[in-house]
């Protein structure tokens, strides 16, 4: 297998690590992205889509608000095309503490973070289903973002460089030389090969597995405290703008509308296991009782599917931990490993949340521009991702306005989420994948109320159909999307849901009976 | 507007089971009424009639296996119905479809062996009575098989259904023809239609005979006309002079529909009475019988009186029973009993996708003559009954049959025991 060479290897393709990637390649640096999955398949992927407005931290911890406050506006207009411009309210619903909301206006002030008290009439009037009785009603930048659709548009911005982007490649081994880090060996999880990259920089941008990384290179004491939290999708926009409960942050405090759906989180468990998302009964119960608070007749909606992320909260062994996750800072943290452990071209990137990625990535690349010596100034701030050139937001109507514009040429494959033959033909080529998840990430196949029930079996057809799929590969990609789909809807099976699963049932098992293929 | 009605049977629910047991009830000489709020899932399923073809390996031989599958499933609907039960189900429905209003459309097959029929991705599906028109599919023939798809219909890929014939052993390749119906995009029911008509018929053919050889099967999805079936097919097979065949795909289901207008129409011929769009609002009971039904439709309540009520509703795929985010699982119709409801802190799901779940199995708690739980004159059949996972077993039309059959059988026994009284 070939050997690759860069200025920079960049392990991790979330939102940070893409980030790093493209900042990396516009100050001119050849970079290489290696990633175990697909892109934004970890945290960044399995989180409820807030882009903050710097609200939620205001009272409790203003550097992460000031932060949010001004990546905010940054990532609003460097990636618009990634960003669904809901605005934000935190409500004061009559079970939060009331005396909150002046910490809240104060916090918010202190921090930059725009808050406008409203009339709760007027927030009444503009989500009419928000629970009546809410006391104050604060407006705020919040918005949403396709994470999915960020990652690949850092990723194209930074390909068009010249960086060379890896999914599905496993960091196997890091390269250490005495004190020195010089790149890694990865695997092609796909073809199963090994090949060396070989690196004049390494960036560990691997949020919750920083810890796993650190260990490949020897360096003992990274603990990255995963937090784990579950999300549910309900089917549908339950509200249309980003609704906070008005209290210090807590569990199913938060409802997010992106896309079709939306999403409420979070929980907060301490786990060992950053891959560990497992989901426990009590944790679904507490948050459809949370989301009734915030929305009365929450749990009539369907609850598409409950997934978990776990928060990379950066702990240093070197100094004594706090107790529980929660209490652990937001902030991200940057380890310059020639500082901390005598280890040169290794830095570890970890912590933060995915408003402030660009931030993350500066810094990083500021130290690693510094250690190499060629100081080159970040451009990130100002240059706009491939899409977002007109400044134009993403807006829940567009594939509705789109569709109507080409109801004559192209089948809709996916009636949830209106995807067409053109469009699933197109990822396919365009990505080199066959995996019907990693299109459900790039097109959101999948991911409306059917679950699959239709699009699935018609995207396996349209991938047989397509040169150098074969049917046992088609076969497989149908068995694991089903398989996986399920994982994700059992626990949250109820009502019409549940009613749907059923019909999805009929159709897999029943009617196509894919459990027996030869 | 209030109304009231009375009758001798009424039946909620118009998928198999409810149109089996009121065409049956009309036929012994009942008044009976079908109270639906809309149609089952004929309009769902393939259309072939599936009574058993998994336990868990695949049956070949269903009145061989159904003993020893009763024998290891004491509650399982078959296991209250009987063995013998099942196999005058099945003749009644092949007699009703064959004098049917499709012209000379019949279904074949019985309990002594299941077809092995491929469904849309190639598999091989066993399934005890099937449409002549999908019967010349029997996967068991290594016959090559030449499978069209037809571009506009986005719901059928010939190419990954052959590949999974070819598989499972039966030589097979996928051509495509396409049909012009002004639009991009069609389902099996606009093309049904047009197969519907003998002259576009004549045209289809005379494009497909271009394309397929010698020796080959023809296999299409199945959209081989809706009013008259056997015309569409007989006449493709006299064109082509190549045996043909339809395989079933995603709804909506043309063979399932012909179903549904057969039984229908039997039902209409024997006298009884079907209202569509009724929603059952509630019932009024007289100690342990429900006496009357009060049911909105067409911006009326109307109460309907009855000795007899037969529950064919479904189960939680039609939305008659209902789990809530509470937990707790409802039959929303009548408000009855359930049985085999996972106990506290026990799982309702589990993680494997096609590994064991607790709640499929489901359903209204009843006796072993199919009477529900606390009442002496509802009957249940059909996806309403537990003990059965229908979409595993491959045997969903088997039990709404043979059920469907068996309690008109009970009413009308209890019918002449009274009127003898």
């Amino acid at each position: 297998m070939e050997k690759l060479s860069t200025d920079l290897l960049v392990i991790g393709g979330g939102a940070t690590g893409t980030g790093v990637a493209w900042d990396g390649a516009l100050r001119g640096l050849d970079v290489v992205l290696v990633e175990r999955g697909d892109l934004a398949s970890g945290t960044s992927g399995r989180f409820h889509g807030l882009l903050h407005s710097g609200g939620r931290y205001a009272v409790k911890d203003p550097n992460a608000a000031d932060e949010c406050a001004r990546e905010n506006g940054v990532v609003r207009h460097v990636a618009a095309d990634c960003v669904e411009d809901t605005g934000g309210l935190f409500v004061t619903t009559p079970f939060d503490d009331p005396a909150y909301a002046d910490l809240f206006v104060n916090g918010c002030r202190d921090t930059g973070v725009p808050c406008e008290e409203i009339d709760p009439a007027r927030a009444l009037r503009e989500e009419p289903r928000l629970n009546p009785r809410i006391s104050r009603a604060f407006r705020v930048p919040d918005a949403s973002v396709d994470v999915w659709k960020l990652a690949w548009a850092l990723a194209r911005a930074a390909q068009g460089r010249g960086a060379r982007i890896l999914p599905y490649h496993e960091t196997v081994a890091v390269h250490r030389d005495r004190d020195r880090v010089h790149g890694a060996r990865v695997r092609d999880s796909r073809s199963g090969d090994e090949f060396d990259i070989e690196a004049r920089v390494t960036v560990s941008a691997t949020g919750a597995w920083a810890g796993q990384l650190a260990e490949l290179a020897q360096i003992e004491g990274v603990r990255v405290m995963p937090g784990r939290g579950i999300m549910i999708g309900m089917n549908h926009r339950l509200v249309n703008t980003v609704v906070n409960r008005c209290q210090m942050p807590t569990d199913g405090d938060i409802i997010v509308p992106i896309r079709t759906v939306s999403v409420i989180g979070t929980t907060d468990v301490d786990t060992d296991d950053p891959d560990d998302h497992s989901v426990l009964q009590d944790e679904v119960d507490a948050m459809l009782d949370d989301g009734e608070r915030l929305v009365p007749g929450f749990k009539e909606a369907r609850a598409l599917r409950v997934w978990t992320g776990v928060r990379p909260l950066f702990e240093d062994r070197k100094e004594g931990g706090p107790a529980s996750s929660r209490d652990v800072t937001r902030a991200h943290a940057l380890l310059d490993h020639l500082d901390r452990d005598g280890v040169s071209g290794f830095f570890t990137i970890t912590g933060g949340k995915l408003t402030t990625y660009r931030l993350m990535a500066e810094e990083t690349v500021d130290a690693v521009c510094r250690q190499l010596g060629e100081p080159r100034p970040c451009a990130t701030s100002t240059t706009r991702l491939p899409g977002s050139g007109d400044g134009k937001y993403l807006h829940v109507g567009d594939r509705l306005g789109r569709r109507e514009r080409e109801l004559q040429d192209d089948q809709l494959i996916c009636e949830c989420e209106m995807i067409t033959r053109g469009q699933v033909e197109d990822a396919v080529r365009q990505r080199g994948t066959i995996d019907l998840d990693d299109l459900r990430r790039l097109l959101r196949l999948g991911m409306g109320p059917c679950q699959g029930g239709f699009c699935i079996y018609r995207a396996t057809g349209i991938l047989r159909g397509m040169h150098g799929i074969n049917t046992e590969q088609a076969n497989e990609a149908l068995l694991d999307y089903v398989r996986e789909r399920w994982k994700g809807a059992w626990p949250v099976l109820y009502g019409d849901q549940l009613r749907q699963a059923r019909f999805d049932e009929w159709v897999f098992q029943g009617l196509l009976d894919v459990e027996h293929f030869a | 507007m209030n109304g009231s009605l009375h009758y001798d049977v009424v039946v909620l629910g118009l998928g198999v089971a409810g149109l089996t047991a009121a065409t049956r009830l009309a036929e012994g000489g009942a008044r009976v009424c079908v109270l639906a709020k809309g149609v089952g899932s004929t309009h769902l399923a393939p259309g072939t009639v599936d009574v058993l073809g998994y336990d868990p390996e695949r049956v070949e031989e269903p009145a061989a296996a159904i003993p020893r599958f009763i024998a290891a499933h004491p509650d399982h609907p078959y296991a209250l119905i009987g063995a013998d039960a099942i196999a005058p189900a099945l003749e009644w429905f092949a007699a009703t479809l064959e004098h049917g209003p499709q012209p000379a459309y019949r279904y074949t097959g019985g309990l002594e062996r299941n077809h092995l029929l491929p469904t849309a991705v190639g598999v091989a599906r066993p399934s005890a009575l099937v449409p002549q028109t999908m019967a010349g599919g029997d996967m068991r023939s290594n016959e090559p098989v030449c499978v069209v798809g037809i571009p506009v219909l986005r719901d059928f890929y010939a190419a990954l259904c052959a590949g999974n014939l070819r598989n499972a052993g039966v030589p097979a390749r996928a051509i495509e023809v396409d049909i012009d119906v002004g639009r991009v995009e069609a389902n099996s029911l606009l093309l049904a239609r047009r197969l519907d008509d003998p002259s576009f018929r004549a045209a289809f053919a005379a494009r497909l005979a271009l394309l397929v050889r010698p020796g080959e099967r023809v296999a299409l999805p199945a959209i081989l006309g809706l009013r008259d079936p056997f015309g569409a097919w007989s006449d493709l097979e006299r064109r082509l002079a190549r045996p043909v065949f339809e395989i079933p795909t995603l709804p909506p289901s043309t063979p399932g529909m012909r179903v549904y207008d057969a039984l229908v129409a039997a039902l209409r011929a024997a006298g009884g009475r079907i209202v569509l769009g009724a929603e059952v609002l509630d019932v009024e009971r007289s100690g342990e019988r429900v006496t009357s039904v009060r049911a909105h439709s067409s911006g009326h309540d109307t109460v309907y009186g009855a000795r007899w009520v037969v529950l064919a509703t479904g189960g939680f795929g039609s939305g008659a029973i209902e789990l809530g985010s509470d937990w707790q699982a409802r039959e929303k119709v009548l408000g009855l009993a359930l049985r085999g409801m996972p106990g506290p802190g026990e799982p309702r799901f589990t993680a494997g996708y096609f590994g064991p779940q607790p709640m499929s199995p489901v359903g209204v708690a009843v006796d072993s003559s199919l009477l529900a739980e606390g009442t002496e004159n509802v009957f249940v059949a059909g996806a309403a009954l537990p003990g059965s996972v229908p979409w595993r077993e491959g045997s969903g039309e088997g039990i709404a049959l043979a059920s469907g059959h068996f309690v008109a059988q009970a009413v009308l026994e209890r019918e002449g025991a009274t009127a003898t009284a």
